[in-house]
């Protein structure tokens, strides 16, 4: 059981653009997808369901190779849409006809995930004034944010074992975001299998287990997300005082990071030498506000690694 | 099925239908459309004006006054089979007093004959107020009498009965080459091959144009509005062109359905209105076409609705590559132009070859793919090639219709994610050709993957 994705590769006349991506979900959870703009995220994931042919690898689901009719997949794309001029509970129906969804157990689902997601005001139109039944809403009557709804829908319509969101969470307000992000959890919580993709350090953060960082089509860094940020170790170190200690942090061998008012984000080489800052500092009868050890976040790994990779080349 | 690149076919073909007649423009369109088309007939007949001929007559006692100094044999007229018991009285008397025993008599009419200055000899004819006798029945006789008068004069000229029956024939112009005279063959003269031409290639040309705007709108409404990869996940690329194409078919010959089921009506309303002859008599003698000379038997109209049908398939799948390659609407201007471009060919060629008598050339452009569908039906009906050519003529359209389908699918599957301008030919083939090597590369590493299963 599980799925894979081995030496995936692409290139467009002599540039490569995805360069032998490699990683695996043995069972259901989540695994992030990142990288910098044109890094190959979209692009392999694109692969990965058989829509742009590979020039190398393979992608795997339960030992077989990945096809619509082996594995049910729900994909939010990041270039997403619907059609502007059909209606929404037609496009629906369409899509889950598709996916071999019956009608009837279509219409339930939709019934389930339009109060869901708070939407069933523009699948079922509310009777005017009259008694008689408003006109169905069409894609295009809709704010972007609630396409984003119907997008999702559409997803997840089939129930999907695979579970692949690109940029689930852009262009939502913060109640819709939650929104999301409750359905997300949800789905995880359902046993699935996702694949998300996003700049939202955040957010990834929020959800995934594992991930694997690309830069330029490259693999950079790879692994569990735990066991990374353990490797790293706690070099982080906030300070916050009510006087200068620029001069003492530096005389400690500390490196500042930033310094905003008598704030200081600093990176240290470990736990030893944060003792002994603090140790100068407390023989020093300074009085502190804020010191705070901590493992680096998901961000600050992000763009060490995408910043690392850079320079080399 | 299951596994096959074409599941989702028939949802993709009833989806696409649905939305278009959910349209209420579509809907006003084939309404007016089908209106059009019933009114066609009645409304021609109206326009035209006149009288009709009738077929059996009120008239039974005519008082005739011929002032044109030919003597009329009533026997000229009885020969119409409508009047052989018509009373036919001369008489000399004025209008007053004709009007007085067409008013005492509903089955009687008068009629005068006398000379104009401008026109030659005027025939008018009369009928009384409360008279059994209608307009289009007197215009019946009128016409009778006109006949006789014309013999009374070739009479008069000393020409025999006999004679004046061979005046009355209808004549035909014939080419007829001295091989062909000697076989006993018989071809259709030019005008009437260089009509039938003209008639199917505008058709086929309609046919094409209107697919093709059709399909380039069906190929690029999910580029254009986003849907593209959310789709994909659900169906194949090659069971959503196909569904699109077979939409557009219905969409297509659904109208010409209509507007043939509106004329079939119309033809009967105007049945009903009068005499229809003129319809046809009008297009032999406009398009100088001669319909005796047609090699027509009862499987033609089969030939016809699949010839048709081979024609319409080649350039929708023809518009499908060319659609394929549209990202914006914009970009359909360009496009059009090649499918444009590939009908006038067609079109070109099946204006000019009946002019060139050529056998060699007729069979050339019957059996060339690109004009094929233009011109093989047509050169077979007007006896320029025979049925076997026609059939291999077949066999070479369906040949192509099978690899556009092919060409079809792959470039509507590879363009699909493309978000460039319309790629020229060469960098079209050139991305197919890469496309090709690593679809079969990924081939290859399945086999072998399942090989090393094994």
């Amino acid at each position: 059981m599980g799925f894979s994705v081995r030496e995936l590769y692409k290139k467009y006349g002599e540039k490569v653009v995805v360069d032998h991506l490699s990683f695996s979900m043995d069972g259901p959870g989540v695994y992030a997808l990142l990288g910098t703009n044109g890094a190959g995220k979209t692009t392999s994931i694109r692969m990965i369901l058989n829509m742009l042919a590979k020039d190398g690898g393979t992608v795997e689901w339960n030992g077989g190779p990945l096809t619509l009719q082996n594995c049910n997949v729900g994909y939010l794309a990041e270039e997403r849409g619907l059609y502007p001029k059909n209606t929404l509970m037609d496009q629906l129906l369409y899509f889950a006809s598709l996916r071999g969804v019956s009608r009837a157990e279509a219409k339930k689902r939709i019934q389930y995930w339009g109060e869901r997601l708070e939407a069933t005001e523009y699948l079922y139109p509310p009777q005017g004034a009259r008694g008689n039944a408003a006109k169905p809403k069409k894609a295009d009557q809709l704010s972007k944010g609630n396409q984003q709804k119907i997008q999702l829908m559409l997803a997840l319509l089939s129930d999907p074992e695979l579970l692949i969101l690109d940029e689930p969470l852009s262009g939502l307000d913060p109640v819709n975001t939650d929104l999301f992000k409750s359905i997300i959890h949800e789905e995880i919580g359902k046993g699935k299998y996702l694949i998300m993709s996003s700049h939202q350090m955040a957010t990834i953060e929020e959800f995934c287990t594992d991930l694997t960082i690309l830069n330029r089509s490259k693999t950079v860094l790879q692994g569990n997300l735990a066991e990374i940020k353990k490797g790293y170790g706690r070099i982080n170190l906030f300070v916050k005082a009510e006087q200068d200690l620029r001069a003492l942090i530096e005389g400690a061998g500390v490196t500042i990071l930033s310094d905003v008012g008598f704030s200081y984000q600093c990176r240290v080489t470990g736990e030893e030498q944060a003792n002994a800052l603090l140790k100068t500092i407390v023989e020093k009868g300074i009085t502190l506000i804020a010191f705070e050890l901590r493992e680096p976040s998901l961000h600050e790994i992000f763009v060490e690694k995408v910043g690392d990779a850079h320079e080399e080349q | 099925m299951k596994n096959s690149k074409f599941r989702g076919v028939g949802t993709v073909f009833r989806y696409t239908l649905q939305q278009h007649y959910k349209t209420a423009s579509v809907r006003i369109f084939l309404l007016v459309l089908f209106v059009i088309a019933v009114a066609a007939f009645p409304v021609f007949m109206t326009i035209r004006g006149g009288n009709e001929e009738v077929d059996s007559t009120q008239i039974q006692t005519l008082y005739l006054r011929n002032e044109s100094g030919f003597a009329i044999d009533a026997a000229d007229i009885h020969k119409d089979e409508r009047y052989k018991s018509l009373t036919v009285t001369e008489t000399a008397e004025d209008n007053d007093a004709l009007a007085k025993k067409l008013s005492a008599d509903e089955h009687a009419a008068a009629a005068v004959i006398a000379l104009d200055d401008v026109k030659g000899y005027q025939i008018k004819g009369f009928y009384g107020e409360a008279s059994a006798v209608s307009d289009d029945d007197m215009y019946t006789l009128n016409n009778v009498l006109e006949d006789a008068l014309r013999d009374a004069q070739l009479r008069t000229l000393g020409v025999t009965q006999g004679q004046i029956e061979l005046l009355h024939g209808r004549s035909f112009t014939t080419v007829i080459r001295a091989d062909e005279l000697k076989a006993g063959e018989e071809q259709t003269d030019t005008a009437t091959h260089a009509f039938v031409n003209l008639a199917y290639s505008y058709m086929i040309l309609l046919l094409i144009t209107l697919a093709m705007s059709y399909i380039f709108q069906l190929c690029m409404e999910e580029k254009v509005s986003k849907l593209v990869e959310s789709l994909l996940v659900s169906v194949e690329p090659m069971a959503l062109l196909a569904g699109k194409i077979l939409a557009v078919t219905v969409i297509l010959f659904g109208g010409i359905a209509l507007i043939v089921f509106g004329l079939v009506i119309s033809y009967q309303i105007a049945k009903g209105m009068g005499d229809v002859s003129f319809i046809k008599e009008g297009i032999v003698e406009m398009f100088e076409f001669d319909p005796s000379k047609l090699h027509f038997h009862p499987g033609t109209l089969c030939l016809l609705i699949l010839c048709l049908l081979l024609a319409y398939a080649t350039g929708a799948f023809y518009s499908g590559i060319v659609g394929s390659c549209c990202s914006k609407t914009e970009d359909t201007q360009q496009a059009s132009i090649a499918v444009v471009m590939f009908v006038m060919i067609g079109y070109f060629t099946a204006s000019f070859t009946p002019m060139i008598e050529s056998d060699g050339a007729n069979l050339f452009v019957s059996l060339f793919p690109l004009t094929s569908i233009f011109v093989a039906f047509p050169n077979y009906i007007c006896g320029k090639i025979s049925f076997a050519m026609l059939l291999l003529a077949i066999a070479i359209q369906i040949a192509t219709v099978l690899l556009l389908a092919r060409l079809a699918g792959s470039v509507y599957r590879m363009m699909l994610l493309y978000r460039g301008g319309v790629p020229k030919p060469a960098q079209l083939f050139a991305m197919l050709k890469e496309n090709r090597a690593a679809e079969k590369a990924a081939a290859a590493r399945k086999e072998g993957s399942h090989g090393n299963e094994a």
